[in-house]
């Protein structure tokens, strides 16, 4: 039987996975709220993010951190290019298939690319306080863990405070909500989707980086990382952000528990088996509804 | 029911047998009634028609009872069948067909093969059996030849004009050969001379036996073609009866108007 | 495939490209000037195998799964374990294991149709994702990351020999997904197929049972895939969870029947000659780099934007343009059907067709 002691533990770290799960699934929902578009190559953007805050601190020496200052504006322009140069092109009859098909074609460039650039090497980020951690009330906490977590709930905060305060986040919200009604109110939905696009991409530079931090990385990584993000959106209810990060939390919690009876493949599985769960019981997912239903 | 509605059943001579009929139905989208406990009955044989503002619950209504969308609550019946709740293909199975209300045709298959899909397979031998059978084919041609789009039946749905697509969808309909048709705005987007061409094919169908309930928002059609008129508001039916009685009701002018 | 309409010359035509395909596929190992290039057919003809499969689910309904790896993997493996752990002779553990993996098609079927369009995409990765967990962690049963070795169904015959037998028998097994596939093309169950893959509620309310339709071309597809999963492990003898349950493989099938084009019969059988030899060609100039990923990933991408109906309509549709009047006589009678159609108008007999064209198509609109 395991202790109380380490179930705390573990609890504790699957709060700090949970955190860095919502802010990926938050931009993955963004892209499926603006264009009815499933993200493959998300996750792929989110390795390419942690291989250039790895490359860039192994070229400069500085913290990773500072590489934010770069990939976030650059993914947001290439959010927004994506959307612009290759999605729109696609027919809006055929559109979530092909669009799957596309972004999946992307991360498998995204993959190939790492592996020819960099190769199939397993990277890792080593800094100075890379070892070091502490204890709060009993559980062990690595400082790296605790720093990716608070990007990732700074980067949530902001992108919440975006879609709620902002007059873009009012037009993004609106748009999300009923694209043909928020085109007959004014709103270029158009180039909203693209920033849209755009913002889905900046969480995974935010999240790459995190993710750089305490990670070992390599370009097949991404595999890894999809398949749970896409469980957590469908069981949040595609479409809904809120949705999305409640139940980011609860399986990233769920996982890390489970991780102590099960070791850490097994406990992977627990994604895959709330998605057929939630497609049994409720396709709608468990806090979207009204977008999943059509889909 | 009213006393004119009787007379009105006096003078055509038919017996009153009631088809679909819906009780209690309603449908709500976050905390919008767009069916509000709505009971009607629309009479077997005969062309019914559902009128009413924008946004009064009528395709809702139409969706509730072939299935398309699930009832909040209440029943709908078929000829004394309780279908509610039934998934579409068995709502159409059990005779009834409908077209939608901005047409919807297979784009990528040819007229023909539009007609052809709704063909109903009765055992898994004509299930397996060809799609192209002789006198599937024959049957098909026919009722493009009855709606006029015989000539054009190797063209991709979507080369049609608006138009011919509605008529292609009649067609589609009639293959499937129901008891009762639903049209939801068959005059909706089509010029005139269509409308008057619906307008006949309809009454010579009805002669034929086939039972309507038509939504539409063209009165003059509604008027000259239906024996029996409900007006629906804010989800569900204030007046009905014979064209000639609703048109003069103050209760539908008031709906209508807005007063 | 609407031979209704095709004239008879084009219609010899095809019989007769039909014959020298045939011909060629069947005289390959003949023509093959070496073992290698014999095993590099053999792996053509599984991608082939594997394409056509998969079109059974993607090109009748349009549902697109990438992860039909899963019953690719599912198939090899059930037929490993059961010569390995059941000493049930080869050809009948084939067998055997198409027929489970048709039944657990049935469960996660359900589970996959009852959303539409992302959802089932989703769930087909999670599948492949699942079973790669499973399979790798699972060691004591699956042989894990160590491989699982499957004796050879004939143990006499020499290397050439036994890429000669296994040719075949994969061309034997893709006749028969052909067969099939043309059967159902041409039955009204195959009609309500492609009508669900058109407007799925439209074909709903004519009657169509679309759930289970596409329930049992689901299982049709992911049991043929099966099969080919299973011929696979006999031949090459060694699996592998990696390269059994890889996303790769299950994005190669959708890559070759799309660039085949997946509305035709032969189209994934085109693309998986197209591809498969590429891929083929890849390994053995840049050996095992990562850029068969950035090439997979490009044509795929260039397909799905520029070619998203395949390279057999495309080419089709060129010939007829550029052939003699001949084996043009569909484009012009179509295109004398469009003219004639809008010199009728709406209503032949009446003579008023003008307003009607005019009207607006608000389906396209609000789409």
């Amino acid at each position: 039987m395991t202790s109380p002691h380490l179930v705390f533990q573990s609890l504790v770290l699957g709060v700090l996975l949970g955190g860095l799960y919502a802010l990926l699934a938050a931009g993955l929902t963004l892209y499926f709220g603006v264009m009815r578009v499933v993200m493959i190559a998300h996750s792929a953007f989110l390795i390419l993010a942690a291989y250039l805050a790895w490359w860039f601190h192994d070229r400069t020496g500085i913290d990773p951190l500072l590489s934010l200052a770069v990939t976030v504006p650059l993914f947001f322009v290439a959010g927004v290019l994506m959307q612009r140069l290759l999605i729109r092109r696609l027919s809006p009859v055929t559109l979530t298939m092909m669009s799957v098909l596309l972004t999946f074609a992307i991360a498998l460039v995204i993959e190939g690319l790492l592996g020819y650039v960099f190769s199939g090497t397993q990277r890792r980020v080593q800094l100075g306080y890379s070892g070091s951690s502490f204890e709060v009330l009993g559980a062990r906490v690595a400082v790296v863990k605790l720093i990716a977590f608070g990007l990732a709930v700074v980067a949530l905060l902001g992108l919440y405070l975006l879609l709620k305060r902002s007059r873009l986040g009012q037009a993004l919200r609106a748009t999300i909500q009923h694209r043909d009604a928020a085109a007959l109110v004014g709103i270029d939905t158009d180039r909203v989707a693209g920033y849209g696009f755009g913002l889905g991409l900046a969480t995974a530079a935010v999240g790459g980086t995190a993710l750089a931090l305490d990670s070992t990385i390599y370009p097949s990584l991404h595999w890894h990382w999809i398949g749970p993000l896409m469980a957590i959106i469908v069981v949040g209810g595609l479409g809904s952000v809120p949705g999305a990060a409640i139940a980011a939390m609860a399986l990233g919690i769920l996982q890390s528990l489970l991780q102590l009876e099960m070791g850490t493949t097994w406990a992977q599985t627990v994604f895959y088996v709330a998605l057929f769960a939630t497609l049994m019981v409720r396709p709608q997912g468990f806090f979207g509804g009204r977008l999943a239903q059509r889909f | 029911m009213s006393a004119g509605q009787l007379s009105a059943e006096a003078v055509a001579g038919r017996a009153v047998e009631p088809g679909l009929q819906a009780t209690g139905l309603t449908k709500s989208y976050g905390g919008v009634c767009a069916v509000n406990d709505a009971s009607v009955t629309f009479h077997h044989g005969r062309v019914n028609a559902l009128i009413g503002p924008n946004g009064s619950g009528k395709t809702t209504f139409f969706n509730c009872a072939t299935g398309m969308i699930r009832p909040d609550s209440g029943q709908v019946t078929y000829r004394g069948r309780d279908i509610t709740r039934w998934a579409p293909h068995r709502v159409a199975a059990a005779g009834i067909g409908r077209s939608f209300q901005l047409c919807r045709v297979f784009p990528r298959m040819t007229v023909l093969e539009n007609v052809l899909v709704a063909a109903r397979a009765r055992s898994l031998r004509t299930l397996l059996g060809g799609a192209y059978d002789r006198e599937l084919v024959d049957r098909a041609r026919g009722w493009l030849a009855r709606v006029g789009l015989d000539h054009v039946e190797a063209l991709e749905a979507r080369n049609l004009s608006y138009g011919q697509q509605k008529l292609l969808e009649l067609a589609g309909v009639l293959m499937a050969d129901p008891e009762t048709i639903l049209l939801d705005e068959p005059a909706g987007g089509v010029n005139p001379a269509l409308i008057g061409r619906i307008g006949t094919l309809v009454r010579e169908l009805n002669a034929e036996g086939k039972t309507f309930l038509i939504v539409e928002h063209n009165m003059e059609m509604v008027m000259s073609l239906s024996d029996h008129v409900v007006v629906f508001d804010r989800g569900r039916p204030i007046a009905e009866g014979p064209p000639w009685s609703v048109q003069a009701d103050p209760r539908v002018l008031e709906a209508y108007l807005g007063v | 495939m609407r031979s209704a309409s095709d004239p008879a010359s084009l219609r010899a035509a095809r019989w007769g490209l039909l014959a020298v395909a045939a011909a060629l596929v069947f005289t390959f190992p003949v023509l093959a000037p070496n073992a290698y290039i014999l095993s590099a057919g053999v792996v053509v003809a599984n991608y082939a195998v594997l394409a056509t499969s998969w079109n059974f689910m993607g090109g009748f309904t349009g549902y697109i799964s990438l992860g039909h790896a899963a019953y690719f993997g599912l198939g090899a493996y059930g037929t490993g374990l059961l010569v390995t752990k059941a000493d049930v002779p080869s050809f009948l553990a084939l067998v055997l294991s198409g027929a489970i993996v048709a039944v657990l098609a049935v469960p996660i079927g359900i589970a996959a149709l009852r959303v539409r369009g992302a959802s089932f995409v989703i769930v087909s990765i999670a599948l492949v994702l699942i079973l790669l967990l499973v399979f790798q962690s699972w060691s004591s049963f699956t042989g894990g990351s160590n491989g699982l070795n499957v004796p050879r169904p004939f143990p006499d015959l020499l290397r050439p020999e036994h890429h000669l037998v296994f040719y075949y028998l994969f061309a034997g097994l893709l006749c028969l997904a052909l067969l099939t596939w043309w059967a159902v093309d041409r039955s009204r169950f195959g009609m309500g197929l492609k009508a669900i893959r058109e407007d799925e509620d439209k074909a709903q309310s004519l009657g169509v049972p679309t759930f289970l339709y596409k329930l049992v071309a689901f299982v049709v597809s992911a049991t043929f895939t099966a099969l080919g999963g299973g011929l696979y492990a006999l031949w090459f003898g060694d699996l592998d969870p990696i390269f059994q349950f890889s996303i790769l493989v299950g994005s190669y099938m959708v890559l070759m029947a799309l660039l085949g084009g997946i509305r035709n019969l032969f189209g994934p059988l085109v693309g998986a000659v197209i591809v498969g030899s590429a891929l083929e060609y890849f390994k053995l100039e840049f050996g095992d780099t990562q850029f068969h990923l950035v090439a997979a990933g490009l044509l795929l991408a260039l397909v799905v934007l520029f070619m998203p109906d395949g390279v057999l309509p495309f080419i089709g549709d060129q010939l007829r343009r550029l052939g003699p009047g001949q084996s043009s006589i569909r484009e012009v009678s179509a295109g004398e059907l469009l003219e004639q159609n809008a010199s009728r108008g709406d209503l032949p007999g009446q003579g008023d067709g003008v307003e009607g064209r005019a009207a607006p198509a608000p389906s396209e609109v609000t789409r």
